[in-house]
């Protein structure tokens, strides 16, 4: 319930009335955050000669960086299902515990593993997953030749692989909230008229968890959407993917034509990420509400 | 007989969760503790790293950036957000709006948007990139201080010690911090795994920091490399973990205090 009244005069009554307090954070998020990317957008729109222009945004639509937005979203998708299901399996595994310390050491490593992105994440699992790498030798010796059926690390499934590493961390912190918030009393009442477990996690559990789950799956997604560092040291080239195509626009010795076309790449990631999370916002705060005890 | 079979079923997902977890990494130590030639294990990739020139002096400007990071968010994001609880609430959505947009945005269109738009004053100085790390950190940073908030009558405590007497930095240092100090390590934890880590702005701003060093020496020599990321990779693990560790033993003491 926003007060009606502060809606008048609303642009000078905001700046009239902005707090004091708020000014040094909103100042950090305005330089650090707002210039770049509203200087961004703009130049997304702009020709070589600085004139106002759709050709960069159309060229988003036209090969090679229509495959890219399609490998990413795809990227995205996949690794978000990946990381999603485990990650809330072992969520609701980790709630069954009575252990508290085995509880928060599961908390603290999943904080830990969920930082451990970009590069070094990259060369662990050419290491664990390479050719000569243990995994892949183990694996052997019980019968499993995984390159032998045409598995490689460089390529789609391979950045699956690696992204599920911090993805399934990632959606045991995000869902914990929702799972230990199912509370106790609904399930015994529940049980108290009548439902069997089958029947209580159908009409009472399952609905409870979906927003949740669709908001963190919508969250994994953004992530691999937008992962750099880690797709950097991996691929080599081989998979057109958005955020690489900008890096290698944007940083090497490339024309201006380029520069813009780089912008307008990452405004079109800025479109994709934004109606990837709207709804995640909109399920948050909907679901904060029963959420808090 | 049922309740147990249901638990053999968490207990073995956890294990799977452990052996994906553990085995990878065990298998990346293993390789990175190879010796090639003589085909033993021995730590001739440690020693590699060691001679690399620039680990030193990289290792030192990833600490800087990080320790500036550390000193903004106590600077700027702890009073912000115990202002917001005490008399700010009304805007609180603004702020939650204002926070959550870093996770909407990708770091690649940050990078490229920084590049147009900073001044060179900023681009010359490499402590762009604590500031905004502490901006990609926020919402993070943001909903562990808000929890941490949450949880503690802290109009009362602040009316309490307002009313005997005491200055509102003497209720911010000494009331207000102490209770809610879990809450601040869990930001800080953040906030430095985040910057430890981070390798996209300072790649594509074109810093050298620590990661980006890494990602250049390691194209000489795999095994190296991988003794690099395994060794930063427990690097980063033992600090963070001990970070949480004492976070958590603190949270502790607050609750049998309270």
């Amino acid at each position: 319930m926003k007060g009606a009244s502060t809606r008048r005069g609303a642009f000078h009554g905001f700046l009239s009335q902005f707090p004091l307090p708020l000014l040094p954070m909103f100042l950090l998020v305005l330089v650090f955050f707002l210039w770049p990317i509203g200087s961004l957008t703009v130049n997304a729109f702009k020709s070589n000669e600085g004139a106002f222009t759709f050709s960069n945004i159309t060229m988003l639509f036209q090969d090679p960086y229509r495959l890219a937005f399609k490998n990413s979203i795809t990227l995205g998708l996949v690794s978000a299902l990946v990381g999603s299901v485990p990650g809330l399996l072992i969520a609701i595994a980790i709630e069954k515990q009575s252990n508290q310390t085995l509880k928060k050491f599961v908390a603290s490593i999943s904080g830990v593993l969920a930082n451990t992105g970009g590069v070094p994440l990259a060369f662990m699992f050419l290491a664990a997953f390479g050719p000569a790498g243990l995994v892949i030798s183990v694996l052997k010796s019980i019968g499993i030749d995984l390159y032998g059926v045409g598995f490689n690390l460089f390529s789609f499934t391979g950045l699956v692989i690696v992204y599920a590493y911090f993805q399934i961390p990632i959606m045991v912190i995000v869902i914990s909230p929702a799972i230990s918030s199912l509370r106790r009393e609904w399930k015994d009442s529940a049980a108290n008229l009548g439902a069997s477990k089958l029947h209580y996690w159908i009409r009472v559990g399952i609905p409870l968890l979906l927003p949740s789950f669709i908001a963190c799956y919508l969250l994994l997604f953004a992530s691999a959407f937008s992962a750099y560092a880690t797709a950097r040291a991996l691929t080599v080239g081989n998979i057109a993917l958005v955020p690489l195509q900008i890096g290698s626009l944007i940083d090497g010795n490339v024309n201006i034509q380029q520069f813009n076309l780089g912008y307008a790449l990452a405004f079109g990631m800025i479109i994709v990420s934004i109606l990837a999370m709207l709804p995640y916002i909109w399920i948050q705060s909907r679901t904060s509400k029963w959420q808090q005890k | 007989m049922a309740t147990e079979m249901k638990n053999l079923g968490s207990k073995f997902t956890l294990l799977f969760a452990a052996v994906f977890i553990f085995f990878p990494l065990y298998a990346a130590t293993e390789y990175s503790l190879r010796n090639g030639a003589e085909k033993t294990h021995d730590l001739t990739a440690y020693r590699w790293i060691l001679d690399q020139s620039g680990f030193a002096e990289n290792l030192a400007i990833t600490a800087r950036i990080t320790a500036v990071a550390v000193v903004i968010n106590l600077l700027i994001m702890v009073p912000t957000v115990t202002w917001l609880h005490l008399s700010g609430q009304r805007y609180k959505r603004f702020v939650e709006i204002l926070t959550i947009m870093p996770l909407i945005i990708p770091v690649v269109a940050l990078a490229t948007g920084a590049q147009i738009a900073f001044p060179s004053i900023l681009k010359n100085s490499i402590y762009q990139l604590s500031f905004m790390y502490v901006v990609i950190a926020m919402p993070y940073t943001y909903r562990a201080l808000d929890i941490g908030l949450s949880s503690h009558p802290l109009a009362t405590l602040t009316q309490a010690a307002r009313s005997l007497g005491a200055t509102w930095i003497r209720v911010l240092t000494q009331v207000i911090v102490p209770t809610i100090k879990p809450s601040i390590y869990a930001a800080l934890f953040l906030m430095v795994a985040l910057s430890l880590g981070e390798y996209t702005l300072a790649q594509l701003l074109h810093w050298s920091t620590f990661p980006v060093w890494v990602t250049n020496v390691s194209q000489q020599n795999i095994t190296g490399a991988t003794a690099l990321s395994v060794g930063s990779i427990f690097f980063a693990w033992v600090l963070l973990f001990g970070f949480t560790f004492f976070g958590g033993k603190n949270s502790k003491t607050v609750k049998e205090e309270a």
